[in-house]
């Protein structure tokens, strides 16, 4: 690849200074005059028909504004829910922590007692938490029509893919392999809460999110609201993690827009941290079954793979199963059922599809690899994609090089050992997945203009999660423009000044805006050329529209993980010894913010294979450990040091060569982790989170936890 | 009731009902600020008066019994660098110093503050320079989306005002309590470490 002057170089962000002084202003930070405090009242039964809600004591307290209920709000919430009717407040609620009412009042103190004071009478109605049980004919209908999801078409059946004969790949299979994993529904648990301001002018509506798309919240507050797009705004300047539950709107937003508008002042909703855990959503919990063929040779001939999907109650999230689409293989069936149940409602986190499919999957592979008595290494290399699907070309593909850089780098012949080899209390295993994550392009936005100084100001409608989007889209004007970044000055997060930009998700803004950045800093360069540079107050303008397609090619990224950790056999302790994580990003666009994206990511994987989950009352149907420290998310203590190592490709369709690198990180290391553990002990744990009592169990010592 | 000045408020002349001054953050609110009246104002909760050092000024105030420091801090001093992400100490976001030493502002009450010296992240850069560890902080990309990373700056502060040259183990054990959802944990260390004492601290395998 050419070299780049400005883009390629580790780079600080932009705003660095504003996030080390406190001075950053998050939603939760603005203030508006006479601004009202929300709280919301929330179901504590799984399933319950709400026969009344009183809201009169409640309504008669000093300082209380306004109550919203199903009685005086209809509003639908359509981003909450992409098949079902979902209102802001459901009858009958469908699961513990579905919002029933919400309360403004002068300070959230007085709003919280409110709520405390509003009496609803419940008619509780049978539930069920378990995807497979709520297919069940006897199972509670949570949505009408059924527990089974309808798909994208609207068929309530199963999303189905195939090539190839899976009785021909069997049948040509010396060994074949079955077996079932299980993950478990946990929370992204970004450091920001759920908050949302807003505010009224007339007919106009202004609301500062927390949401990681400006465009598509804004788009989404007023369909839901009937409002003409122009009339609403949406702000985010500083954004605290979201990992995926802050993408479109939020129930939030609309109730914080109905209260402003009931009171006539600015309202901000805040929710708790329990509420972020349980009413917000989490990953969706798999069950997966796989049936694998293979060749003495190693050849796959045959995978099947029949999965589960936990969407809670309401049908906010996909609930894809991905990952089979890194394997090359003639003869390839997979189906996900996507159901309905009563436990917290699931949807995107960070690559949604991915970790826990993926590793069920490379689980799978692992033991195929061992059955066969090939190195997990080799096996991959043999079977790896080298057309998406068999059949289209990619973009480019770097999925090779990082197996075999990784596993030098990781010094992979060294670590690795015939499974269960070792011995004694405290044994050592290695272990690796890899992974793809669609790099997908589209339609985005971009305005450059600069003015008579040489001054550059660059215009995107991105938010920055956390990702230092605006540096990238600064850096990737400036290498255009070629001038220094300092020339650059980038303006987001604001759709009143901020054209269309795809929204922080799916690792799609630096392909999308980027793209758009360049044509801008394309034609401003021409049109400076022609014209000569703006004089006095003048400004050139380039304002552009980008919208390329992939030209019938794939497009992805890749990684593959390494991981060596340590089991201590009495108390089934893990530690993690060393982890390596190589990625095909394409052009890594600021090799400064990339690292941090991977070892994040990576120690968000870690987290989620060794301690992540809502854990639920059986009986009853409630969360019963919603927080961090219920939920053990990593600390300082936990993490490893991660090593991070960049195969850049030089792919043609996005800028500068760059494809997605937020989501990859976290695919494939929950696979990494279980095969190091398996390497290390010579036992498989099929579920997940691998907790304590799991991994005793896993090594037979049941008795300890006795 | 009674108006008084954000000024006034802030240094420390002020006391009485200006709790309840709901002060807005931009500046060009700030004028209209003014006329706001005090968003609390119906509240009958009771009140304490304290003597309170923030970030080195003294301030007189009254308090409702029942504000934490966190609240005091964000609704009330304008002070919001200082954050709140889970009100019920585990996740650190909200870290100040009290006396020198990092604790969570969001489970400790206003009204024990009385006597006492806080200091946020406002506090950390002086006369416009910024401090050792927020200029590490910055060069070695430690904040991700940034919402930990004043606690995150309050407990390296504190430890490295205990100790200079503290290895990674002590880094990791003096900042557990202070959770990263964004997982850049190895970046925060390598930065402490970066600006500590601690000799060869490159690349963060100190």
């Amino acid at each position: 690849m050419n070299p780049l002057k400005t883009a390629g170089h580790p780079t600080q962000r932009i705003d660095a200074l504003k996030r080390v002084t406190g001075t950053a202003t998050y939603t939760s930070d603005k203030h508006f005059p006479g601004m009202l405090y929300a709280r919301v009242l929330r179901s504590p039964h799984p399933h319950a028909r709400v026969k009344s809600v009183d809201v009169s004591k409640a309504q008669a307290m000093p300082g209380v504004k306004a109550i919203i209920t199903r009685d005086n709000c209809d509003v639908v919430w359509s981003s909450g829910d992409t098949r079902n009717k979902r209102y802001l407040f459901n009858n009958p609620v469908r699961y513990a922590g579905d919002a029933v009412a919400c309360v403004a009042a002068i300070d959230r103190h007085t709003a919280e007692e409110a709520t405390r004071l509003i009496a609803v009478e419940y008619e509780t109605l049978p539930f069920v938490l378990d995807a497979e049980e709520a297919l069940k004919p006897e199972a509670p209908e949570i949505q009408p029509g059924g527990n089974l999801s309808a798909d994208d078409k609207g068929k309530r059946e199963a999303e189905v893919y195939k090539r190839g004969s899976l009785d021909r790949g069997f049948a040509e299979a010396d060994i074949v392999l079955e077996d079932r994993f299980q993950s478990a529904h946990h929370n992204n648990a970004q450091l920001e809460p759920r908050v949302s301001i807003a505010l009224w002018e007339g007919d106009k509506l202004t609301v500062h999110a927390a949401t990681q798309g400006i465009a598509n919240c804004r788009t989404d507050i007023a369909r839901d609201l009937k409002m003409p797009v122009e009339n609403v705004r949406v702000v985010c300047e500083y954004m605290g993690g979201g990992f995926g539950n802050k993408n479109q709107c939020q129930d939030s937003d609309l109730m914080a827009a109905v209260l402003a508008k009931k009171t006539g002042t600015p309202v901000k909703v805040e929710f708790s941290r329990k509420e972020d855990f349980i009413s917000v959503h989490g990953r969706w919990p798999v069950t997966q079954y796989y049936k694998v063929g293979a060749k003495k040779d190693g050849t796959l001939t045959a995978l099947q793979v029949r999965g589960y999907s936990g969407m809670g109650p309401y049908r906010k999230g996909r609930g894809d199963q991905g990952g089979p689409e890194v394997y090359q293989c003639a003869n390839v069936e997979q189906s996900v059922t996507t159901v309905y149940t009563n436990m917290a409602v699931s949807a995107n986190y960070r690559a949604p599809a991915y970790p826990h499919s993926v590793f069920g999957l490379e689980s799978v592979m692992d033991d195929i690899a061992t059955r066969l008595k090939m190195d997990p290494l080799e096996f991959r290399l043999k079977n790896m994609t080298r057309k998406y699907r068999d059949s289209v070309e990619y973009s480019s593909i770097g999925l090779e090089q990082c197996l075999r850089e990784g596993a030098a780098k990781f010094e992979w012949k060294k670590r690795w050992h015939e499974p269960g080899l070792d011995t004694g209390n405290i044994r050592r295993g290695a272990g690796m997945g890899m992974g793809g994550f669609g790099s997908s392009v589209g339609k985005s936005e971009a305005i450059l203009k600069v003015d008579s100084k040489g001054q550059y100001h660059l215009y995107v409608g991105v938010t920055d999660v956390g990702t230092a989007a605006k540096t990238t889209m600064g850096l990737i004007a400036a290498e255009e423009l070629a001038v220094p970044l300092e020339k650059v000055t980038v303006h987001w997060g604001d759709t009143a000044d901020c054209p269309y930009s795809v929204g922080e998700s799916g690792g799609r803004t630096t392909s999308f805006t980027g793209v758009s950045v360049v044509e801008a800093a394309k034609q401003l360069k021409k049109q400076i050329a022609e014209k000569g540079m703006p004089k006095g107050s003048d400004m050139l303008t380039a304002s552009v529209v980008t919208d390329p397609d992939t030209k019938g090619l794939a497009r992805y990224s890749f990684l593959a993980d390494f991981c060596e950790l340590e089991v201590d056999m009495s108390t089934g302790h893990i530690k993690i010894l060393k982890f390596l994580a190589v990625h095909d990003s394409g052009r890594v666009i600021n090799p400064l913010t990339a690292q941090s994206q991977v070892q994040g990511g990576v120690i968000q994987g870690l987290s989620m294979a060794l301690h992540e989950e809502l854990l639920y009352d059986k009986r009853r149907g409630i969360p019963i450990n919603a927080g961090y420290y219920g939920a053990r998310i990593m600390t300082h203590l936990d993490v490893p040091l991660v090593e991070t190592m960049f195969i850049e490709t030089d792919d043609p369709f996005g800028p500068f060569g760059a494809k997605t690198l937020g989501e990859p990180p976290i695919v494939g290391v929950v696979a990494a982790v279980a095969n190091a553990f398996f390497n290390a002990t010579g036992r498989r744990i099929k579920s997940l989170p691998f907790s304590r009592d799991k991994v005793l169990d896993a090594l037979g010592k049941k008795e300890v936890l006795a | 009731m009674g108006k008084i000045s954000r000024r006034r408020f802030v240094e420390g002349t002020g006391a009485g009902v200006i709790a309840v001054t709901a002060v807005p953050l931009e500046a060009q609110q700030k004028k209209s600020a003014a006329t706001a009246s005090g968003a609390a104002s119906a509240s009958a909760a009771p009140r304490t008066k304290i003597a309170v050092t923030i970030n080195g000024s003294k301030h007189s105030v009254e308090v409702e019994d029942r504000w934490t420091l966190n609240e005091l801090l964000r609704e009330h001093l304008e002070l919001t660098g200082t954050k709140l992400g889970c009100d019920r100490s585990e996740c650190g976001a909200c870290t100040v110093l009290i006396d020198g030493k990092a604790m969570y502002s969001c489970t400790q009450l206003a009204v024990w503050m009385d006597g006492r010296s806080v200091q946020t992240v406002e506090g950390l850069a002086k006369n416009g320079k910024l401090d050792p560890l927020q200029q590490a902080f910055i060069e070695h990309d430690a904040p991700q989306c940034g919402y930990c990373t004043s606690g995150q700056l309050m407990s390296a502060k504190a430890l490295l005002n205990r100790n200079p040259r503290p290895t990674r183990d002590e880094v990791q054990h003096a900042m557990a309590g202070n959770i990263c959802r964004c997982s850049n944990y190895n970046h925060y260390v390598e930065a402490v470490i970066a600006a500590s004492d601690t000799p060869s601290a490159k690349g963060g395998k100190a």
